[in-house]
């Protein structure tokens, strides 16, 4: 999810980072690069320059709190800036009915069931079909609709289904209206939508709007805010576009927030949105504050303590591993620390290797996994038969955990890097550690 | 449709020709300065005299804020910086030629979206003819227009008497095989499907099948919306390529995409496009996807689609496009 975004701000907050005296020339290269960054990532070029206007205004007119360098008030003004324009905190679902609406394809009927789906948790939920002009569209909902087990309605004409589920659903708590997909400056379809939200008077209009969508994203937002008014707005196809830079178009746009985020394919694949963290990966920030929580929950201290030591054992390294894969996907525990990145196939790479370690240190003996001298050829034969991999990969294994003990061992531990050079990091990013 | 890039472009033109303007009446009024003075001091001020061509420094400015509009119209960073190369390496030194200015800078503009946009056409009407059944794998991200685009090309290709069967192969999305089913009704053409969670690679090969058993000359195949980013998915694509074997491997995309399109031809390419749809030019006037995804990808432009209904699908061509981006 915003690899490539976050990866072109990290490099220019990194340059920025990497600069010995950092003065106005160095602190104007940064906003260069951001503009540029930001309109790549589709946000409309208008909102960028006043962005960035705002940024350089903070920077240069203000004075710079005590204890606070230039550089580090720089970072913290970028993403206070993003956060003001993005919303500052995740915002609620208001009231009963909602109508989801938005452009062809973007992703409104699987978004609705997903709303409906994600509603039910907190009360009764019915699906409502509007769109009879795609085919097919009432069969989607209704295959949906079946398969979360919701109420649903579908006719043949929008009007009277609109006014039929205002009596039919009057004692739930949810309506979520799904509508056709329209081109908003195109009029019959704009009158449509009109007298639809005349006809239900929707609590809610959220606008569904792709992440990989460009510029075009302004001026439909706009149009379909002039026409009903939207509310708030849900992020789809997460997943898989690098850049989502048309929901900070649409939020500047219609004036709504963000509230929802749709990242995949399946039913629960959708999630309340937090424009902090939003923020905090398209900076390249990485999802920070995730990773503390995680971090905390599943690494014991005493074990860093021995890792740092030098001194660990195959069970040890076993115990990281697992720990390590709570966390998350290889890419998305990468993609969390700043300054960090490798190429993604070389995490795949990575990650199957670890899964195979795990594998070959699981058929070992309590005993080999403490004393991994005992294992001999004969030993090896037995682990790689019952582990699924080759006798090369468990030597491999052998070999790589002696190397590393090694290596720390001469090097009087990791105490050398001074406690993780992850914690001065998030130092300079403003995150009590 | 395009009026903003067709604007825009509109804009740098008049800005060089001005340029071009000032210059030339820069330098004849130190022509006419010269003239007073004498034979010898005329040689010296020769030198002084600006050359009536374009330097760096004249036209940078102007490149810069084009390049700016360009990407403003979702052109991708790289195609623009591949067109603000272009144009700067043929309009410095530009000999100024009063009155001429425009239409050379207007072919400058022209050769460098033609070299982008000029790729070997594929004729389908006579691939068809020459293969049958000529089976057309449609693919791309979620939402980009697949299941309508193929109604389209089916109807196309009815229309040129061409006996058409579609092959339902996304068996993910909800109502997908549904809403083929309508389609092809409609228009009147077969359709082969299965269950939903079916092997989509099987459900085409069926249809191969169906097809040479009644002599149908194109099986069309729809397949389920996919991100590139997502493994397990694009597996599955290429899956369907290796055991059917497509005579043609179209890549639908929605034209209002924004820079994501340089990620979708780059990785969609990777299984290998011969050919490129762009639907819903009806809502876009920006339309810079075209240009990203034909520079990266380098596969022509076999349709455009610009609207709901079934004859809103349109041949493309380079040069009429490019003539109406730059027309007055």
């Amino acid at each position: 999810m915003l690899e490539a975004l976050s990866e072109k701000l990290k490099n220019a907050i990194r340059k920025l980072l990497g600069k010995s005296v950092v003065d106005e020339k160095a602190v104007e290269e940064l906003l260069k690069e951001l503009k540029i960054i930001l309109i790549e990532a589709d946000v409309d070029l208008g909102i960028v320059n006043n962005f960035i206007e705002s940024v350089r205004k903070k920077l240069f007119k203000e004075k710079i709190p005590a204890g606070f360098t230039l550089r580090d008030y720089s970072i913290k003004i970028v993403y206070e800036e993003l956060v003001k324009i993005l919303g500052e905190k995740a915002y609620e679902i208001n009231g009963k009915k909602i109508m989801l609406i938005g452009l062809f394809g973007s992703g409104k009927t699987t978004t609705a069931a997903k709303l409906a789906n994600y509603l039910r948790k907190f009360g009764k939920v019915a699906l409502v079909c509007l769109d009879y002009h795609r085919p097919a569209a009432p069969e989607q909902l209704k295959q949906l609709a079946e398969k979360i087990n919701v109420k649903y309605l579908i006719g043949s004409d929008a009007y009277s289904v609109a006014k039929e589920s205002l009596e039919k659903f009057k004692n739930f708590d949810f309506i979520v209206y799904d509508t056709a997909g329209r081109d908003a400056l195109d009029e019959n379809l704009a009158s449509e939508l009109k007298s639809l939200a005349e006809i239900i008077k929707p609590d809610e209009k959220l606008l569904v709007i792709p992440a990989e969508i460009g510029k075009v994203a302004k001026s439909q937002s706009e149009e379909f805010n002039k026409l009903v008014g939207i509310t708030g707005i849900i992020v789809t196809k997460m997943d898989s576009s690098a850049k989502a830079g048309s929901a900070i178009s649409a939020c500047v746009a219609t004036g709504a927030k963000v509230k929802f985020v749709c990242y995949g394919e399946k039913i629960d694949a959708i999630e309340k949105y937090d424009p902090k963290r939003f923020v905090s990966r398209i900076l390249g920030l990485g999802d920070l504050e995730t990773l503390i929580e995680k971090a905390k929950e599943v690494v014991k201290p005493e074990k860093t303590e021995k890792l740092i030591e030098g001194d660990f054992t195959l069970e040890d390294f076993i115990e990281q591993i697992e720990s390590f894969q709570k966390i998350g996907p290889f890419d998305k525990i990468f993609s969390m620390i700043p300054g960090l990145s490798l190429p993604k196939d070389i995490i795949k790479k990575q990650e199957d290797t670890m899964k195979k370690w795990k594998y070959i240190i699981q058929s070992m003996t309590p005993k080999e996994r403490k004393e991994p001298e005992i294992i001999d050829e004969s030993r090896i034969k037995r682990i790689a038969k019952g582990s699924g991999t080759s006798e090369e990969e468990v030597r491999n294994l052998i070999s790589q955990y002696f190397k590393v003990k090694k290596m720390m061992k001469s090097f009087g531990g990791m105490k050398g890097l001074s406690r993780g050079n992850l914690q001065n990091l998030l130092k300079q990013f403003g995150f009590r550690v | 449709m395009f009026d903003f890039l067709k604007k825009k472009l509109k804009n740098f033109v008049e800005k060089i020709s001005k340029k071009v303007e000032d210059k030339d009446v820069e330098s004849k009024k130190v022509e006419e300065k010269v003239e007073k003075e004498n034979v010898k001091r005329k040689k010296l001020i020769e030198k002084l005299v600006p050359k009536k061509i374009l330097t760096e420094d004249d036209v940078k400015p102007f490149l810069e804020d084009l390049q700016i509009d360009l990407i403003e119209a979702d052109v991708a960073y790289e195609v623009s910086e591949k067109i603000k190369k272009d144009l700067l390496g043929s309009l410095v030194s530009m000999e100024i030629k009063k009155g001429e200015e425009k239409k050379l800078i207007k072919d400058f503009i022209r050769k460098s979206l033609f070299d982008i946009l000029n790729l070997p056409k594929v004729d389908l009407v006579k691939e068809i003819q020459n293969k049958k059944p000529y089976l057309i794998v449609f693919f791309g991200f979620n939402g980009s227009g697949k299941t309508t685009t193929i109604a389209k090309v089916a109807k196309y290709l009815k229309d040129k008497g061409f006996k058409c069967v579609l092959a339902a192969a996304d068996t993910f999305r909800a109502a997908s095989i549904e809403q083929l089913e309508i389609h092809a009704k409609k228009i009147g053409v077969d359709l082969v499907k299965q269950k939903y969670g079916a092997d989509p690679a099987a459900v085409i090969f069926d249809a191969k099948k169906h097809a040479e058993a009644k002599r149908i000359d194109v099986v069309l195949a729809d397949t389920s919306g996919r991100s590139y980013s997502n493994e397990n998915l694009m597996e599955e694509l290429k899956k369907i390529v290796r055991v059917n074997k497509p005579d043609l491997k179209v890549l639908v995309v929605d034209s209002l995409t924004g820079n994501d399109a340089v990620n979708q031809a780059k990785y969609f390419g990777e299984i290998g496009v011969d050919a490129v749809v762009f639907t819903k030019l009806d809502v876009n006037e920006k339309g810079g996807a075209i240009l990203t995804v034909s520079y990266i990808l380098k596969k022509p432009i076999l349709f455009v689609c610009n609207g709901q209904g079934y004859n809103d699908i349109k041949e493309f061509d380079a040069k009429e496009f490019i003539d109406n981006l730059l027309e007055e």
